[in-house]
């Protein structure tokens, strides 16, 4: 008897465990910036800050992922001032340009460098296919008559934006 | 039979370490929707918007909210937050109130990443992105 009531209720639990859980989720389309890597100026010179790889800088990297085309513009600005800094002795000059890196679709991302519009400091591509764009940004900073920049920390911000269409 | 269960055991850690760094590494940036709809709000004259903010930057712990005409000139608005706090993985859904005057002249709701300043000689990447009103 006890044995039966036994069977009876390892039945009943190994119906509770078969029950299903669902897991909902909503698709949407959608624009993720992801900072790939963040740059470093490198100090050639007394008077020159720049990201340049052969001086000891960084290169700022940053990835676009789009879930759908044709509805976003990729828009990437490179720095034209520092966000913080010690007392500048001059002005500073500032060239800085933003390039196509690497791209997840060869065939549908291969126009997007020759296709890019330039404003000053600015890149806009239009992302006209569904994936992953790495873009990487330059930055150099002159100082104004060779004077030196003072010891301390120098902070710029490239602008990554992600515009619907 | 025993080596084979070591192999596994191997890729499988390799896997899941590899999983780890990228998952630390990530820094990204998200709100969706893409192309939001005005809905009317419980106050007349008033429209409201649903916008969600996803923080994957863990570099950053503000997002700026904002509101623009076509030439990115700043449109008036109300939010719970205009500034939000988000942590890292967190996800916050807000609502965006316009005056229905405005409507016509509001095509962008965006969340810009507010940075620290940091005691680095570097190159910071601050992003931003725009949903658009298409109605």
């Amino acid at each position: 008897m006890l044995k039966s009531i036994f069977i009876i209720l390892a039945g009943l639990s190994t119906f509770a465990v078969a029950e299903n859980t669902s897991i909902n989720g909503n698709v949407q389309s959608r624009c993720i910036i992801s900072t790939d890597t963040e740059g470093t100026y490198g100090n050639p010179n007394a008077y020159t800050l720049t990201t340049a790889t052969a001086d000891g800088g960084v290169l700022a990297v940053t990835r676009f992922d789009i879930t759908l085309a044709d509805a976003y513009y990729a828009q990437i600005t490179a720095p034209s001032s520092f966000s913080s800094s010690p007392s500048l002795p001059d002005t500073v000059t500032w060239t800085g340009d933003t390039t196509v890196k690497s791209i997840s679709d060869a065939t549908g991302m291969a126009d997007y460098e020759t296709n890019k519009v330039e404003f000053d400091y600015t890149d806009k591509y239009d992302m006209t296919a569904t994936g992953s764009t790495w873009f990487k940004t330059t930055s150099a900073a002159v100082m104004g008559g060779s004077k030196a920049y003072a010891g301390g920390s120098y902070t710029s911000l490239v602008l990554a934006e992600c515009i619907a269409q | 039979m025993r080596k084979n269960c070591g192999i596994v055991l191997l890729i499988s850690i390799a896997f899941f370490l590899s999983g780890l760094i990228l998952s630390l590494d990530a820094k990204a940036h998200e709100m969706t929707p893409t192309y939001p709809k005005w809905e009317r709000s419980h106050l007349s004259g008033i429209l409201k918007a649903k916008m969600e903010l996803f923080n994957k930057r863990n570099d950053v712990e503000y997002y700026e909210i904002g509101v623009f005409d076509e030439g990115f000139e700043p449109v008036p608005f109300v939010s719970a937050y205009s500034v939000v706090k988000l942590e890292y993985l967190g996800k916050v859904v807000f609502d965006v109130f316009i005056n229905s005057k405005d409507k016509s002249r509001v095509v962008y709701v965006c969340s810009k990443s507010k940075l620290r300043k940091e005691e680095l000689m570097r190159t910071a990447v601050s992003s931003r992105i725009c949903s658009k009103f298409k109605d």
